[in-house]
């Protein structure tokens, strides 16, 4: 029975950081920290789910199916969120997406530009 | 048992959080994350679900949804970049 | 684009296989020991059709590098004990600044050098960076021999390269140099 209080307390982390990451994406001042956020929800706010699942599949409801389908879904995040993440920062810069506030250096502009 | 089910109303519950972001926000790439942010809150009250009534293949339309989620965005990213 | 060879597709047949046996729970019915033949033997002829088209994209150094007991041994150790622990401390430091009421976000974009001579490698640390919140690899480029990534940060602590470098990416890219060269 403690375990699946361990499981509780997994899926309730990963509801903190979804929470956190929310917050963040609605309160953060330009795109690219908005981003940095939802690498937030897309990491931890996942796997705790996904781990919690695992324990919850093999250990209570005795069900193989459903852990072995769910270590697939927990890697497929795990492989292919950061490169979408990568790949719509890198357009989003290169459409001219720009932070209103300024940045502290732009070290890639100024590479650009050459 | 339950605890499962609130769980997935407190993601379900983010998840429409973010819609004022999709439609306030002021550029593209803005709209974009939301929406993946979007697609996976909802597919892990899917997943939620999914262990609370104990049927499987919600998981597979969970993964569909995560392939779809990935293919987009990256298609997104690829247009912004004016290589489509 | 180099021409696929056998060992190419072999490689990247194996791989889809075990994808396949994942997705369509035959792993779970072979364990029990009544697997469904047919679909054992679909997977094999689709696996390897599939691998005829997309082994050119997949594979571009040597192909069975990764069928190694060692390296998986390594990458494991790499997860469990390096990546996860930067991850949970990435994960709140981002998570309290976004709860935070000042918002203390200092964001910009720096140039860090590299020291990865693989794709793999630094493909696979190019993700880590990526994954862990509060950084963004943006773009790889290469000037005078030397590979240098750009990365939005969160936290603009230094602008100085090497010491940038350090900052974000010293742990990691030591757990990464262990698996690739």
């Amino acid at each position: 029975m403690a375990l699946l209080y361990v499981v509780y307390v997994l899926i309730g982390l990963s509801v903190f950081f979804a929470l956190a990451g929310v917050v963040g994406m609605l309160r953060m001042p330009d795109a690219f920290c908005r981003m940095q956020s939802s690498t937030n929800i897309a990491t931890l706010g996942v796997l705790g789910v996904i781990i919690g699942g695992i324990i919850y599949a093999f250990a209570f409801l005795h069900n193989g199916e459903m852990g072995v389908k769910l270590i697939v879904l927990g890697v497929f995040y795990v492989v292919t969120v950061p490169i979408s993440g990568h790949a719509i920062a890198k357009g989003a810069y290169h459409h001219g997406v720009r932070p209103e506030k300024d940045m502290v250096c732009d070290q890639y502009g100024e590479d650009l530009e050459k | 048992m339950d605890t499962l089910l609130f769980f997935a109303i407190c993601f379900a519950v983010l998840a429409l959080c973010l819609v004022i972001r999709l439609v306030k926000g002021p550029s593209v790439a803005d709209r974009a994350v939301a929406a993946d942010s979007i697609d996976i809150l909802s597919d892990m009250a899917l997943v939620l679900y999914a262990l609370y009534s104990q049927r499987a293949a919600f998981l597979d339309i969970a993964l569909v949804t995560a392939i779809l989620g990935f293919i987009g965005q990256t298609l997104i990213a690829k247009y912004l970049e004016g290589r489509l | 684009m180099k021409k696929a060879t056998f060992p190419d597709i072999l490689s990247t047949a194996i791989l889809l296989y075990c994808f396949w046996l994942l997705i369509t729970g035959q792993l779970v019915s072979l364990c029990k020991g009544d697997p469904n033949v047919q679909v054992l033997i679909y997977g094999v002829v689709i696996s390897l059709g599939v691998a005829v088209f997309s082994s050119r994209f997949f594979i571009h150094e040597s192909p069975f590098y990764l069928y190694n007991p060692v390296k998986w041994v390594m990458m494991l150790v790499y997860v469990v004990c390096v990546f996860c622990i930067e991850l949970i401390k990435a994960n709140l430091d981002v998570a309290f600044r976004a709860l935070n009421p000042a918002l203390p976000v200092h964001p910009g974009i720096v140039k860090v050098p590299v020291d990865l001579k693989s794709e793999y490698g630094q493909s696979m640390l190019a993700n880590s960076i990526t994954l862990t919140p509060g950084t963004i690899t943006m773009d790889i480029a290469e000037e005078n021999g030397q590979t240098y990534y750009y990365i939005h940060w969160i936290n603009v602590t230094t602008q100085d390269h090497k010491a940038a470098g350090d900052a974000i990416k010293g742990r990691l890219e030591k757990g990464v140099g262990r698996i690739w060269k």
